[in-house]
């Protein structure tokens, strides 16, 4: 860590190249992809470079608005979101698409911003930059179906960003503050349940969750490689930052983690099945801050750091399938292991990584959370995060590499393939490799986590409360790598591997949409259609007729009148006018016929008329 | 054999796998499958052998200071899991893709 106090904030840098873009005309060539690149390394410079504090504090309606701050929770969070974009440029960059990559950038810089920020209105700022950016990577699919999508999406976060709204406002009448900090469950005011809510829509607990496994699988193909690190992930900060040790978020966690298995095991959709498990995954998390010791809490942030390396994995070789196969239905794939080999072992990878198999950086995340959550006596969410390994290794490990990759078919010779870019290549090979270093080192990751991990965990964002709840699990010591603890991985792994084989011809995935909570937001929506939309449209359909048969017949006559005026009484002046004019001029050129007598005799008659009148006057 | 493989696999393709493509290929022949079947249940006996003689030094749910409970924790739970989302939840929520009609 640098000592100086020069901060860079990382989001100045995506926005600055989002504003350039437009400015680069022509095809996607050498200098747009530095300019893709760029910020992404400054991003990962920064994160390294900044040293803790608060910087760039701006005065504001009387308010301090704190856009840099850095310590040991918002630095771990900054530093994996900056390489994730890295990863996640280099896969975009063969797309030829400035408005896309524009999206990508303030999308990106919307999460940075939100980890950075120390106040509820900056948050709030870079809240919705996200909800904007995310939206056009639904949106850039460019087809009917993404583009509902896309509008079903934003409804949804707007709904989620006025939850947020309105609680920061309510929390400052009350406060006076809008400094984003701790907040403990006892005495928590209604205005911070609001807060909690719009957090919750982005962490997609269930039963808010119905929004992901409906966009993320219909974003672009690199679009959704974004989407899946930074939306849910840095709700998963806030929560961790505002709400840790609150006792409803461990229990949600739990049911998010077996939930999304669920859903995960009957899905067809390749790109869906992941979505699924970003709900199961951040459930991990949410239990983790739920639970709120520092054990766990660590084991949620160690989690956020892995499940974004290989989440963006994940979607990068099922995006890679989808732009080379053109579908991600399972049951439309099969037996393409032999034509995308490395894309296969890619998302094996990755597959591995999720489903916390040792040598691989879910082991030494995952079950930090589970050993935290069962050290505090949380058996129940313990047990379900377990439950919820064993169906993640089945759906995400075994069903969907088996179903896209064999599937009991033979080599699929007849099916076209797109040739899959190098630039996709590397940046799958990025992310595995980093993938499989922080499972053999662990100490990689687990130098950055907020608590050390040996030592007393005092914290600067924790309560004096919840810091007396903590102290039984003062100290964190936690080594993933001992024998039993790989045993006991390989045991729960190697068996649901085996229940896998027993049920391979039942787990078969079917084409079908599976009903989901988001049944009830469409219900809401037709709702809000039949009691709100329909009636304006009646009394709007009404309101028009009544303007057809009085009001235009009012109009014509009005017009008449108008017509009557300008036709009769202005155009009569000028014409008349004019017309004076005209018959002058007619006697004027009948005089002038050039004849010099007649000037002479007209100009006597003249003089005698002048002077005629001036002797009678 | 070797005809099958022909069969399955078009040297005069436009895109013929790679050296790693025809040797996960070669992996799915019915002698090689059987192998790959022998060393899974190998590897599974091998786990809970040694399992045998490692101590859990911290059970947390009571039954997990014995033997054999994380196989059947696995075992259990993955084909309860399997049957009961295939066989039951599924049926029950499952409809047709274009159900909202917005594809």
């Amino acid at each position: 860590m640098a000592t100086s106090d020069l901060f860079i904030h990382p989001s100045l840098a995506f926005i600055a190249a989002a504003l350039i873009l437009p400015f680069m005309p022509g095809k996607n060539g050498v200098w747009r992809k530095i300019l893709l690149l760029l910020p992404p390394l400054i991003a990962i410079y920064a994160a390294f470079a900044n040293a803790p504090g608060a910087y760039m504090k701006v005065a504001w309606l009387g308010q301090t608005l704190i856009l840099g701050r850095v310590d040991s929770m918002s630095a771990i969070f900054v530093q994996v979101f900056s390489v994730m974009s890295l990863g996640g440029f280099i896969f975009a960059l063969h797309v030829d698409d400035r408005p896309q990559q524009a999206a990508a950038l303030l999308y990106v810089a919307g999460g940075l911003g939100c980890v950075l920020a120390g106040d509820y209105l900056t948050l709030f700022a870079f809240w919705e930059l996200m909800a904007l950016g995310s939206t056009f990577l639904v949106m850039l699919g460019r087809t009917r179906e993404t583009v509902l999508a896309a509008f079903r999406y934003f409804l949804y976060h707007v709904l989620g960003g006025l939850f947020l709204l309105g609680g920061l406002v309510i929390r400052h009448r009350y406060t006076g503050s809008f400094e984003f900090g701790p907040i403990a469950a006892a005495g928590a005011g209604y205005y911070d349940w609001l807060i909690l809510l719009g957090f919750c829509v982005n962490a997609a607990v269930v039963p808010l969750h119905a929004w992901l496994p409906d966009a993320y699988p219909r974003g672009t193909v690199s679009g959704s490689v974004f989407m899946c690190a930074y939306t849910t992930k840095t709700a998963v900060y806030v929560l961790m930052r505002g709400f840790a040790g609150w006792e409803i978020l461990a229990a949600a966690g739990a049911v998010m983690a077996v939930y999304g298995v669920f859903y995960a095991s009957m899905e067809n959709n390749a790109r869906r099945i992941l979505s699924y498990h970003i709900v199961s995954q951040v459930g991990y998390m949410v239990a983790g801050i739920g639970v709120g010791t520092a054990m766990t809490i660590n084991g949620a942030a160690a989690h956020a750091y892995a499940h974004i390396l290989y989440k963006g994995l994940l979607f990068m070789t099922a995006g890679a399938v989808l732009y080379s196969a053109g579908t991600a239905r399972l049951n439309e794939l099969g037996g393409l292991a032999g034509r995308l080999p490395y894309v296969m072992i890619l998302y094996m990878a990755a597959a591995l990584s999720i489903s916390g198999l040792p040598l691989f950086n879910g082991f030494i995340s995952k079950t930090m959370t589970i050993a935290g959550a069962a050290e505090a006596h949380r058996t129940l969410v313990a047990a379900a995060l377990e439950i919820a390994a064993v169906g993640t290794f089945i759906s995400v490990g075994l069903k969907l590499p088996y179903f896209a990759f064999w599937g009991g078919k033979p080599l699929d010779m007849k099916r076209e393939l797109k040739p899959i870019p190098a630039n996709m290549y590397v940046a799958m090979a990025f992310l595995a490799a980093l993938c499989l270093a922080q499972g053999l080192w662990p100490e990689m990751l687990y130098r950055f986590l907020p608590f050390p991990m040996e030592g007393t965990a005092v914290s600067p964002w924790l309560t004096a409360e919840q810091l007396r709840g903590l102290a039984a699990e003062d100290i964190v010591v936690y080594h993933p790598w001992a024998l039993w603890n790989v045993l006991q991985a390989l045991m729960l792994l190697g068996f649901s591997g085996l229940a896998f084989y027993l049920t391979r011809r039942v787990i078969v995935p079917h084409a079908g949409l599976n009903l989901d909570f988001d049944w009830f937001y469409r219900l809401t929506g037709r709702g809000v259609l039949g009691f709100v939309c329909r009636p304006a449209a009646f009394i709007d359909g009404f309101w028009t007729n009544v303007y057809q048969t009085a009001g235009l017949r009012l109009l014509k006559l009005s017009a008449m009148i108008a017509v009557f005026w300008d036709r009769w009484i202005i155009d009569g002046l000028v014409d008349n006018a004019a017309y004076g004019v005209r018959g002058l001029g007619r006697a004027g050129a009948l005089l002038q016929n050039g004849r010099l007598q007649h000037y002479l005799g007209l100009m006597v008659v003249a003089i005698s008329l002048i002077l005629a009148l001036v002797w009678y006057f | 054999m070797d005809e099958q493989k022909q069969a399955r696999i078009d040297p005069t393709s436009p895109d013929p796998p790679t050296p790693l493509g025809r040797w996960l290929e070669h992996n799915r022949t019915p002698r090689r499958l059987e192998l790959w079947r022998r060393a899974m249940f190998a590897a599974l006996g091998l786990i809970v052998l040694v399992s045998l003689f490692a101590t859990n030094a911290h059970p947390h749910f009571g039954a997990d200071r014995y033997p054999f409970f994380w196989p059947a924790f696995g075992l259990l739970f993955g084909l309860g899991l399997v049957l009961f989302v295939k066989k039951i939840a599924q049926p029950l929520i499952k409809r047709p893709e274009d159900y909202y009609g917005d594809l």
